[in-house]
């Protein structure tokens, strides 16, 4: 069972969209029932899974990934340039388990949310599942190759569900996103093709020279001899084995000496360490997922255009791979450049904060309100990473568990108007709160939560990253503590945009535009909203409440994860300095 | 020179020993004669059987070169052919495209129903074929001259195919000027070669050693007018031109054809011709040039594509970008890249058969000419649009699909050349070659856009035969497999190439 846990969370959708592809288009039930039971099975696991985790185990600043399975995937030799392995390679470690959760919990809502699709169902479920499963694989994935694969396959899914049942500019909005997203991934293709052909596999290239039998296990001192033996240019260059493998990639001894991205290699491209430009075109990648300012334009109108629940699954989930990426990928295995980084990282993220606060507070459509917030979070996010601290890299990952909680229920929120009235533009509405009490209570439980009302999760990631903020200057030494105080503000206008949009929307006396009357009905919510949002809003105050349900399981990986990155970070700058100026 | 040469009856020895090696083409010349002879008689019994009779042909020799044993494949026939490794899996490749050209013709209505010159036009592929072995096995320039101007007839007349329609007299009319064009640059080249080496066997020591001799500013004259002839041939830029109108004016299994078989002869014999300038410093001047070349092509390929309007045309600057990629790849000098090289060319071949048949379909049956013409039908056929985003995907190089493989395999060698050498040109094609990778999305998309968001409430009743759905299956299937199990394409094409070094 342990064994394939991961497997199965990442299949179960597949499988379902396999189930679906062989069903007839006229039933739409039971294409429904079989992604709801898919999506609800991968909660179950993900559940289980959370449960499983032991967040004790990786001690000893050692990063511990825990239901790991590895299998040879594809294996060939080419040339003199050794040979190249990729593997089917999971695992999960405190980074990742948040996520899981959160997508097997978000998943759910969103199929419950797609519920009233009529337009082309068994597309829009089959597309559903794969997006699910590709991002399920992304945040499981320990193999560089893996993850791009699920990374890409990613984009198709939104592209179609996007350009096929959004609003009425959904075919630019979809071809932006598209764009925006594939660029992104190029930059990101090419820093993998220069780790790949510099990167080693110390198990399997003690293999390929005949001091290990295939298949048995690699201690540590024959690793440290591999190592030691490439260090020292002693592997000819065919028994070399590539990997793809990120925990490989992260441990700089695995480098071939004389290859680009060698920390001692005195490369340089453009007057900077090729090594940094790689670390700037991996952040560039990711910084286009997250999205930070200035690449985040394709967000709003992607937001505004996609249908409720696709939003719900791109605010909650799909942004959350670019802070993921960043975390798991970029920081660990150019340690050096993040470092260096740091303050364009965390002035970007500050830069985000602000600037997104800034718009949301000048948009007339609540779902773009959102879309900016959203953009403003996830400034948190890389502030949080840029401190290297432990309060702000915990705080990052619990930003991005806690923002897919509460963007999804504003989405909902949204959602929910619009089917009603037709029409989000703030200024059409008004005293909301008399024809929909309950719908009221709702919005503000998710507006406050955001805001970071404390109580709420929101709360408990802005307090940690701006801790860690303040606290930067001493430990770390990366942030100047000015960055922490403008973020600062970013709370108190997300309060402005918030407490403003409520007191327009939903206070004073019930008024609606006279247009839209007649399309209009405007009732409480029913039964399936109360469905998603109770779940979510309860989970929004569980996890203000008691965060260390999640903070003990990240806690511990957290703590090493800053520690080795520090460490790595500062030696290996130096290092690269020390080459450069000889 | 061989000296056994100069005796007739030692030569006649010479021929017959090395016949065993040629049997591939000997196959396919007899089956061309046999079908030019068959197509005297008018009966329609006969009439019918020629195209399978083409197929029985190709398939012998797919078979032949898949099993391999005709030849010891060491010795160059003559000094002129050579039998390796290389350019039997090259001939591999080349049955395998003239059996998809065949079983698409079977599907084109209008090629089936042709009156005259339809037993021609399957001896023609044959020819075709024939020709495209021999670029892939010549090591002799004189030979490579003949065995292109082989293919380039066959070519302009299969162009032809349907002369009372103006455009395809124009394409013809280009092709054939542009032809005769370059093939007169590349000869004047040739005597170039030999003027400073005294051989026309390029891949003899004589030749290497005449060219380090030489001024190296002739060299490279020589070697660009040469690759002028090759760039024609792959529809590299600039010498690219002809490629828009033909892939417009010609039958669509034709089009397919052009856009893979010349496309891979072509960069099997540059890639031959190049290994010349891989290790002297003093000819770091031709890698430059290929560079260029690869840069513009790329360029071009892609810039151009976004402007087009019809399939076709955007079809065929795609091409052009991929000869672009194919020339990347070879300038990894140093790198062992054949075997990337051969890979691409594998998943070339089964993308672009699966794309043009995609497009005969639509053409033929639901009218498709312009990219508008799209609108809708991604809906109504589930199918064709699935099949259709699929191929287009791996044409961008997106994964799951073989064309991702293709190219990480290809920027791989180019990373590792840069590597070696700190060329910085191998950097900026790295990167350009793969930021361009989103410009060719974006023209891509544009045909599942019109799938799948436009709608067109004209088309009615439409249908897709079976036949037609289980080609594009088969050529689908391997773009799938050789993504998630490249290994054993490459394990094959790693022995094929050991055998003969």
């Amino acid at each position: 069972m342990n064994d394939f846990i991961l497997t199965s969370l990442i299949f179960t959708p597949l499988l379902a969209a396999l189930v679906i592809l062989l069903l007839p288009v006229r039933l739409h039930k039971p294409i429904k029932a079989v992604t709801l039971l898919a999506a609800l099975v991968q909660m179950g696991l993900a559940i289980l899974l959370y449960f499983r985790f032991d967040g004790g185990a990786a001690a000893n600043g050692q990063m511990g990934y825990q239901f790991v399975q590895k299998l040879n995937w594809i294996g060939f030799s080419l040339g003199n340039l050794g040979r190249f392995q990729i593997d089917y390679f999971v695992g999960v470690d405190g980074v990742s388990i948040s996520l899981v959760l959160l997508t097997g919990l978000v998943g759910v809502i969103g199929v419950i949310s797609s519920w009233n699709i009529t337009k082309n169902v068994k597309g829009y479920f089959l597309l559903y599942l794969l997006l699910l499963t590709s991002v399920m694989g992304c945040f499981l994935a320990l193999d560089f190759f893996l993850f791009y694969l699920f990374f890409e396959f990613m984009l198709l899914p939104m592209y179609f569900l996007i350009g096929i049942w959004g609003g009425p500019k959904r075919e630019y909005a979809a071809i932006k996103f598209f764009i925006y997203t594939l660029v992104g991934s190029l930059f990101i293709l090419i820093v993998m093709i220069g780790l790949y052909t510099s990167v080693i596999d110390p198990a399997a290239t003690a293999v390929q020279m005949g001091l290990l039998e295939q298949g048995q296990a690699a201690s540590a001192e024959v690793l440290t001899q591999v190592q030691q033996m490439l260090q020292r240019n002693q592997i000819s260059n065919y028994n070399l084995v590539h990997t793809f493998s990120i925990p490989a990639m992260m441990e700089p001894a695995n480098f071939i000496p004389n290859s680009l991205l060698h920390v001692l290699s005195g490369s340089i491209l453009w007057d900077m360490p090729l090594r940094f430009i790689a670390f700037l075109l991996l952040f560039a990648g990711f910084a286009i997922k997250v999205p930070s300012v200035p690449v985040h334009t394709w967000l709003p109108d992607a937001h505004v255009e996609a249908p409720t629940p696709i939003s719900v699954l791109l605010a909650a989930i799909l942004l959350k791979v670019g802070g993921y990426g960043l975390i798991r990928i970029v920081y660990p295995i150019f340690p050096d450049a993040g470092t260096y980084f740091s303050i364009l990282v965390g002035g970007l993220g500050v830069l985000s904060i602000i600037y997104g606060a800034m718009n949301a507070l000048a948009m007339k459509d609540l779902k773009k309100l959102i879309a900016y917030s959203s953009v403003s979070h996830m400034g948190f996010v890389l502030l949080g990473l840029a401190t290297l601290t432990n309060e702000g890299v915990n705080g990052a990952i619990y930003m991005m568990f806690s923002h897919g909680i509460i963007s999804a229920m504003l989405f909902l929120v949204v959602g929910v108007i619009y089917d009603r009235a037709h029409d989000r533009m703030i200024h059409n509405f008004r005293g909301l709160a008399n024809a929909m009490p309950a719908y009221t209570a709702f919005v503000v439980v998710a507006f406050f939560a955001s805001l970071g009302m404390p109580g709420f999760s929101g709360f408990i990631s802005e307090l940690l990253v701006l801790v860690g903020g303040f606290g930067a200057p001493e430990a770390t030494g990366l942030l100047p503590r000015w960055l922490t105080i403008v973020a600062v503000f970013g709370l108190l206008l997300s309060a402005a945009y918030y407490l403003w949009a409520l007191q327009r929307m939903f206070f004073g006396k019930f008024w609606i535009f006279p247009e839209l009357r007649q399309n209009a009905l405007i009732t409480d919510l029913n039964a399936r909203e109360y469905l998603m949002l109770v779940p979510l809003a309860v989970l929004a105050l569980v996890f203000g409440i008691f965060p260390h349900l999640l903070l003990d399981k990240i806690g511990l990986t957290v703590n090493g994860y800053t520690e080795m990155v520090l460490l790595r970070g500062q030696e290996q700058l130096g290092l690269i300095i020390s080459t450069l100026q000889k | 020179m061989n000296e056994q040469a100069v005796y007739l009856s030692d030569k006649l020895d010479a021929i017959l020993a090395g016949a065993g090696s040629l049997l591939p083409e000997l196959v396919l010349a007899g089956f061309f004669l046999l079908l030019v002879t068959l197509d005297l008689f008018k009966m329609p019994s006969i009439k019918r059987l020629l195209p399978w009779l083409a197929l029985t042909g190709l398939f012998w020799v797919l078979v032949l070169q898949v099993l391999g044993g005709y030849t010891s494949g060491d010795e160059p026939f003559l000094d002129l052919l050579l039998s390796d490794g290389m350019a039997r899996f090259g001939g591999i490749l080349f049955s395998a495209a003239g059996i998809f050209t065949v079983l698409m013709s079977l599907q084109h209505p209008r090629l089936e129903k042709l009156q005259e010159g339809r037993g021609e036009f399957y001896a023609l592929i044959l020819i075709l074929v024939l020709g495209l072995n021999l670029m892939a096995k010549s090591v002799n320039l004189l030979m490579v001259f003949l065995a292109i101007e082989l293919v380039s007839i066959a070519s302009y007349i299969l162009t032809l195919t349907f002369k009372q329609e103006k455009r395809a007299v124009e394409a013809g009319l280009k092709y054939v000027l542009y032809g005769t064009l370059s093939a007169g640059v590349m000869l004047y080249g040739m005597s170039f070669f030999y003027g400073l080496t005294g051989t026309l066997n390029y891949a003899s020591e004589d030749f290497a050693l005449g060219l380090l001799q030489a001024d190296t500013l002739l060299v490279t004259v020589a070697a660009v007018l040469v690759l002028a002839g090759f760039f024609f041939k792959i529809s590299a830029a600039p010498f690219h031109f002809w490629a828009p109108d033909v892939y417009q004016g010609a039958p669509m299994p034709v089009v397919a054809l052009f856009s893979t078989g010349p496309k891979m002869a072509g960069i099997l014999v540059i890639l031959r011709f190049v290994e010349n300038f891989t290790d002297a410093e003093a000819f770091a001047d031709v890698q430059l040039l290929l560079g260029i070349a690869a840069l513009v092509t790329l360029a071009i390929g892609n810039f151009t594509a976004l402007w087009q309007r019809t399939p076709r045309r955007l079809l065929a600057y795609s091409s052009v970008s991929h000869a672009g990629f194919l020339l990347t790849a070879l300038l990894a000098f140093g790198t062992g890249y054949t075997s990337s090289v051969l890979f691409y060319l594998t998943v070339l071949l089964f993308m672009n058969f699966g794309i043009f048949l995609l497009l005969q379909v639509a053409e033929e049956k639901y009218g498709v000419q312009t990219l508008e013409d799209f609108s809708g039908l991604g809906r109504l056929l589930p199918y064709f649009g699935v099949m259709s985003v699929l191929y287009l995907l791996s044409l961008t190089g997106l994964p799951p699909l073989a064309g991702f493989m293709g190219k990480l395999l290809i920027f791989s060698n180019v990373w590792e050349a840069y590597t070696l050498s700190g060329n910085s040109m191998l950097l900026a094609l790295l990167i350009i070659g793969i930021l361009l990778t989103g410009v060719a999305l974006f023209y891509y998309i544009k045909i599942p856009y019109y799938l799948f968001f436009k709608r067109n409430q004209s088309h009615e009743n439409l249908v897709i035969s079976p036949s037609d759905k289980l080609m594009l299956a088969l050529f689908a299937l391997p773009l799938l497999v050789f993504f998630f199990k490249p290994d054993l394409l490459l394990h094959w094409i790693e022995q094929l190439l050991a055998q003969t070094l």
